[in-house]
């Protein structure tokens, strides 16, 4: 099974049927398939925090909803985590792409990708990082039951080492 | 025509449709409006409002009333392209456009200087996009909305008015009182 797959699989397994993101290119080995799944609704976002707000209220409606986003879009949705699902207490998974890891091209992408975790741990937002297919199924599995737990947002950090980067 | 007592105008015509609202102020009069089970009151996460909405209209049968403002939407005019997009047709946003953030100084907002939220919508593909001035216009445009397929986006004219106390609300309490009208099994704990 693809690692793509897995995630997928543990979204179901949780009853995750609403997606909200911002495209990146390695994530879409996720959204690709969760668009493809009648199962899932995908929204497109404009905005991170926009994905955020729509993943709340889905949650506050009875359905359990998660984001996706790269790390330069983790900076625009640090006041809807915050502002809303900290206080509200949403649990809310957000899967991250992290950029400026191994391979990174973009010099613009490198600071907020080096910042996303500190930033995390600042907010009190618990995340891992997966940078391998290694135990896979049992660190999502377990990131989300923890999620939905302790009522919090969750972030899974995922890097090239996971998912082969954005080439050139 | 004044939020306070168009807030409790819409209010009479509902019955169990969740209603979101902005920060401040719309919250405090909402919450001194009806607390009811089914208000989720937003405190931070200022241009949001909508898009909370938005996620509810997609997750319910019921129609969803956001009551958001102009200060807000214009932080997050993209949600309306989204709504657009999904046009969900059980979502109503109504805007209380004041042209100004009343509540940092009165400094005037774009819409003030010709910023027109309708056409925004409208170019959205919201089409049943209205703007009211007073509560007549407001009532029969919103009576329209609860019983006819949307999206909805009514941007309505409001002039300065003291505010209410702030509401004693906690945002985790109404997350949970708000969800639990939706799902009937109670979070398990142990």
């Amino acid at each position: 099974m693809t690692w793509a797959q897995t995630i997928v699989d543990a979204l179901k397994e949780n009853e995750i049927s609403l997606i909200a993101y911002v495209p990146d290119s390695s994530i879409h080995q996720v959204t690709k398939l969760v668009d493809a799944d009648e199962y899932f609704h995908l929204v497109s976002a404009t905005r991170e925090e926009e994905a955020l707000g729509i993943a709340a209220g889905a949650y506050a409606a009875g359905r359990n909803a998660a984001v996706f986003m790269q790390s330069s879009g983790f900076g625009n949705s640090i006041n809807a985590i915050a502002g809303l699902a900290i206080p509200s207490r949403i649990p809310i998974p957000i899967f991250i792409n992290l950029r400026g890891e191994h391979g990174e091209f973009n010099i613009a992408q490198v600071t907020m990708g080096r910042s996303t975790r500190p930033i995390l741990d600042v907010l009190g937002v618990p995340h891992y990082t997966i940078d391998s297919e290694d135990r896979l199924e049992e660190k999502i599995k377990g990131a989300l039951k923890l999620c939905y737990a302790s009522r919090e947002p969750l972030a899974l950090c995922m890097t090239p080492l996971l998912h082969g980067g954005k080439n050139v | 025509m004044f939020r306070y007592s168009a807030t409790k105008r819409i209010l009479s015509h509902l019955d169990q449709e969740p209603v979101v609202s902005n920060l401040g102020p719309t919250s405090d009069e909402l919450w001194h409006a009806s607390d009811r089970d089914r208000n989720f009151y937003t405190y931070g996460s200022m241009g949001l409002c909508s898009s909370i909405a938005l996620g509810m209209a997609l997750s319910c049968d019921e129609k969803v009333i956001s009551l958001d403002g102009d200060g807000s939407i214009l932080m997050n005019l993209g949600t309306i392209a989204t709504i657009g997009r999904e046009a969900p047709s059980n979502l109503i946003v109504v805007v209380w456009d004041n042209e100004q953030w009343a509540q940092t100084g009165h400094q005037k907002s774009h819409t003030a200087f010709g910023t027109d939220l309708e056409m925004v919508a409208k170019s959205n593909g919201l089409e049943k996009s209205f703007t009211v001035s007073d509560e007549e216009e407001l009532d029969s445009v919103l009576m329209q909305a609860l019983s006819e397929e949307g999206p909805w986006f009514i941007v309505a004219k409001i002039q300065d008015e003291p505010y209410l106390p702030v509401a004693p609300v906690q945002p985790e309490h109404t997350l949970h009182r708000f969800r639990q009208t939706f799902v009937t099994e109670p979070d398990r704990v142990g």
